[in-house]
């Protein structure tokens, strides 16, 4: 405290300066005013005690300095005025001063983009009152909890309140005469009220209420034109109206996390929810737990549950920041490796234009070695000239930020606009916060030392007898073997680099031509659902035949299926069932867990999934007629080993029999990464769906066409039914996406990174030409060829090269092995391969960095070199 | 006069005589001077020329506030105050001082 209390004493002097001169001559006046005051009284004469008392006194100009130094901070000062003078310097020389504050800039703005991104998407705080004070409830080890246990937990008045919400709603909204899928939240009636979430306009939903919404900000805007009397109009969801009664604000920030925002909040009874409990002031989380565990025990007693125990793995979590991340659990850990990743690799970036900076400012170190000498001889500290040094990597780290964030500033801006259609959307909405600025700061720093203390040390410590000798040849070389340090550890970083963005790169070419196993060029998916409650099985069955007929009497569709699952969509995921199972209703059983999909008798050939062995379903295969299932190769292999299943019994868990009528080829179901995944299918017709399916429709001609058909045949098939048409290649998009977005920033980053390191090369292989200009000259007068020079320069070029590249693989082959967990598995990162590309690209750079310098070493005339000191 | 020099001051005792000297209330520094020079019976002297340095590192450091006003005979000064802090150190280094009297006494005595 008291050390900030005498900084401000000291910042507030800064301004009064003048007058605190003033003060101090006044005060020194009186002083010895008094005292000869006192010397007359005591017998002097006027003029002689005036004269004893300043005798007494002193001298005034050497007590005013003692005193004023008592303020000064003397380094505050010393570096504006060394600040001043960086800033004269890089005026002077604005072509490098532009390269270095560009490629850092470019560094440091992808870096704290994505820093941003990540603290926006992974540990941002929700929209609501109190943060602190609200917690998540986990009850048996699940964060999903049915209506009734919840309806318990509220009468045993615990906390201040519980609520909940259920994220995953698709309402289908009707507005004229078609019908849209909306990704609703649905609401306990005192939800808004606990959780204190903030309108825009309107109110929130209120406690008792039903049959209103809140809408949000997105969803206001894109859909209902920003309408400024919203507030009021009634939305048709799921043929019943709904009441607005309020706006949601831009930046409000759903209690899920990750981005996800929903279109609206509803009132809507729930069958399960994400509870939420506001607890009481001042009471601590151990506390709630405590509190907690007994009434969860109860609940054991109340609903006793054989497959599972309330009061087991009760969990309170915070609803933002690492603990928020935690819960997300199987999907949140790769993604926060998938930005650490990121993150680490424009920070090698920002490192390799640090290194470019650092080669040229210790250049010019050395260049300026005999004025330091001077300088020091004459009594000038060492310390004083290393921060005068530093000062202009500061400046240049100062401006490289500076830009950078600006370019933060406008790529996340861009960011912030885009709206991901998962069926719960994410939106990211990226704000420069106090975070941002702090890890801005500590780049800033680190990029001052990074740059400039190296320069400054070596660049210092020659000495006054060395530099002042003649030119101070032995510090140059001492600084010519740094610079080469530096080179080789840039071009073994760019190795680095471009393995892992070359990984990338060929994992997305996999994915783009993948062979997933099935065929996706000629198929259209349509996602189609009902109002829940409008059909019974039967009726919804009879719904899906009514459809399928519609479609295959379209000109240009080959066939149509329907099925429960897409493949290769994170988003309309496969079920994944398991359990002990029974080949042959034996006694044997066999533990399995595979992606279930219900499937029409054509899948298979729409898909182009071949059938190995046995047959395809049957429209034979129905409700009423034999059970019948389709395993993949996988699945066939664990339960029957070597066996031809054909024929075979499969016993369920729950004790269903079904016989296996064929084995489907092994595809990818879920992510393109996965190997030999189970997969079982059964007879669409043998289901129970009573509202939503989708439709697989085999086209003709380009798929892109026949959407909007395919979309209308379908909404004619029942009006108040939301339908979602795309081809088969944008849905996989979404599988696409990571892999996209991995090559996109890792391609771009390590060519970069890849350009600085030739111009790095190219600036030393220059600068080693230039200090030898002499010696040339000397070896071509003494009969020299040009090969010899050729051969003096390139051998320096490929020694450096060389044996960055020997380093660069050898760290680089270390490193990117645990990329394997975002890669499919057919690209490898061990794969020697990959190196030699990259060994190969970067020997292409090298060689282009290298002509220049060459040439002028070729052209070196031994007449005017001689000349040259 | 000559065989008996006035003292110089202990390093670090001339912030405990301003501090103790202020403690009874805001003083211009040449009272402090003179309140110094009285209580000790002319047994220490203020240096003038290193009073006001001393007295602008305690203004940094926040143990004092000044401020101008009327002296006895009526001409503008400026006044010397104690604030929370300055008390605080005050009680301190008195503390602290009088412990190492003691020491340096015990020493003289048995040692």
């Amino acid at each position: 405290m008291a050390f900030w209390n005498e900084i401000g004493n000291r910042l507030a002097y800064l301004f009064r300066r003048s007058r605190f001169d003033r003060e101090f001559e006044e005060e020194t006046r009186f002083h010895i005013q008094v005292r000869a005051d006192e010397l007359q009284q005591a017998g002097l004469a006027g003029a002689d005690a005036l004269r004893q008392a300043r005798r007494e006194f002193g001298s005034t100009l050497r007590s005013r300095e003692e005193a004023r130094s008592a303020w000064q901070m003397r380094w505050l000062e010393d570096l504006g005025s060394d600040l001043r003078y960086a800033a004269r310097a890089l005026r002077r020389n604005r072509a490098l001063t532009l390269a270095a504050v560009g490629s850092l800039a470019l560094g440091i703005g992808a870096n704290t983009t994505i820093f941003s991104v990540a603290r926006e998407a992974l540990f941002s705080e929700p929209t609501c009152r109190d943060a602190r004070s609200l917690v998540q409830i986990s009850v048996g080890g699940n964060s999903w909890i049915p209506m009734s246990q919840v309806r318990f937990l509220e009468d045993a008045h615990a906390f201040d309140g519980v609520a909940g919400m259920n994220i995953q709603l698709v309402v289908n909204w009707r507005d004229g005469n078609r019908s849209y899928r909306l990704a609703g939240t649905r609401v306990t009636g005192n939800f808004f009220e606990l959780v204190g979430i903030p309108v825009a306009m309107g109110r929130p939903i209120e406690r008792g209420e039903s049959d209103v919404a809140v809408i949000t900000h997105g969803f206001w805007t894109r859909h209902l034109g920003g309408d400024p009397n919203v507030v009021g109009r009634t939305l048709a969801l799921d043929g019943k109206p709904y009441t607005i009664v309020g706006v949601l604000p831009r930046d409000h920030r759903m209690l899920a996390g990750f981005g996800f925002t929903p279109d609206l909040y509803l009132t809507k009874d729930p069958i399960e929810v994400m509870l939420y409990a506001r607890l009481p002031r001042g009471m601590t989380r151990q506390a709630a737990y405590t509190r907690l565990q007994p009434i969860c025990r109860e609940m054991d007693r109340v609903y006793p549950d054989v497959n599972r125990k309330w009061a087991k793995e009760v969990r309170l979590s915070a609803v933002g920041g690492v603990e928020r991340l935690q819960e997300g659990g199987q999907e949140a850990i790769p993604l926060a490796a998938f930005f650490v990743m990121l993150v680490v690799v424009t920070a090698i970036v920002v490192l390799i234009a640090c290194a470019n900076v650092s080669s040229l400012l210790l250049a010019r170190a050395f260049t300026r070695s005999r004025e330091f000498a001077i300088r020091m001889s004459l009594g000038g500290s060492r310390g004083r000239l290393v921060r005068q040094l530093l000062a202009e990597s500061l400046l240049l780290a100062l401006l490289g930020t500076g830009a950078g964030l600006l370019l933060n500033l406008w790529l996340t801006r861009l960011l912030s606009g885009v709206h991901i259609p998962t069926p719960l959307p994410i939106e990211l909405l990226i704000q420069p916060d106090r975070m941002l600025l702090a890890y801005s700061v500590a780049l800033t720093f680190m990029v001052t030392l990074a740059t400039g203390l190296v320069p400054a040390l070596k660049g210092t410590r020659a000495g006054i007898g060395g530099a002042l000798k003649e030119g101070g040849r032995e510090t140059g070389a001492a600084g010519y073997t740094l610079r080469n340090a530096l080179v080789v550890g840039q071009l073994a970083v760019s190795i680095l680099l471009l393995s892992a963005g070359l990984l990338f790169l060929r994992n997305l070419m996999y994915a783009t031509s993948f062979n997933a196993g099935f065929d996706t060029s000629h198929t259209v998916v349509s996602t189609f659902q009902t109002v829940w409650g409008t059909y019974t099985p039967r009726e919804f069955a009879g719904l899906v035949d009514t459809a399928l007929e519609r479609l295959r009497a379209l000109p240009s569709v080959e066939a149509a299926s329907p099925a429960s699952a897409v493949p290769l969509n994170p988003f309309l995921a496969f079920s994944r069932p398991g359990g002990q199972f029974r080949p042959d209703a034996g006694s044997r059983t066999v533990r399995v867990q595979y992606n279930f999909n219900a499937v029409g008798p054509d899948y298979f050939r729409i898909m182009g999934i071949p059938i190995l062995q046995g047959r395809a379903f049957a429209d034979s295969d129905r409700i009423g007629a034999p059970q019948v299932v389709i395993l993949n190769e996988s699945l066939a292999r664990r339960l029957f080993g070597n066996t031809n299943p054909v024929g075979h019994i499969l016993r369920f868990p729950n004790n269903r029999d079904a016989r296996v009528v064929g084995i489907a080829r092994n595809c990818k179901y879920v992510t393109l990464g996965e190997e030999s995944a189970m997969a079982l299918y059964e007879p669409h017709a043998q289901q129970n769906y009573a509202a939503f399916v989708h439709f697989f429709v085999r086209t003709r001609g380009a798929p892109e066409t026949m959407v909007r058909q395919v979309d209308e045949t379908l909404a004619g098939v029942d009006p108040a039914a939301a339908v979602e048409t795309h081809s088969m290649n944008e849905i996989f998009t979404g599988a696409l996406l990571p892999s996209r977005v991995g090559a996109a920033i890792l391609g771009s980053m390590a060519l970069f990174g890849l350009l600085l390191a030739s111009i790095g090369l190219y600036g030393v292989l220059l600068y080693a030409t230039q200090q030898r200009t002499r010696e040339i000259g000397i070896r071509v007068a003494l009969g020299a060829t040009p090969g010899d020079v050729l051969t003096m320069v390139v051998g320096q070029s490929l020694r450096l090269v060389t044996v960055g590249m020997v380093i660069g693989v050898a760290v680089a082959a270390a490193a990117v092995r645990p990329l394997s967990m975002f890669l499919v598995p057919e690209v490898r990162p061990a794969d020697p391969m990959n190196f030699v590309a990259v060994a190969c690209a970067l020997a292409v750079v090298a060689a282009l960095a290298t002509v220049a310098p060459t040439a002028r070493a070729l052209r070196v005339d031994p007449a005017v070199a001689l000349r040259h000191e | 006069m000559e065989s008996n020099p006035i003292p110089e001051l202990l390093p670090g005792t001339l912030y405990l005589l301003i501090l103790r000297t202020l403690s009874g209330g805001p003083l211009h520094g040449y009272a402090i001077v003179k309140r110094i020079k009285d209580a000790s019976r002319d047994g220490l002297r203020i240096e003038d020329g290193s009073l006001y340095p001393a007295l602008n590192r305690m203004l940094v450091k926040g143990w004092l506030t000044s401020e101008w006003g009327v002296s006895e005979n009526n001409r503008k000064a400026r006044f010397y105050k104690l604030t929370p802090e300055g008390r605080k150190q005050l009680d301190q280094e008195a503390g602290e001082f009088d412990r190492l009297v003691r020491a340096i006494q015990l020493v003289m005595r048995t040692a």
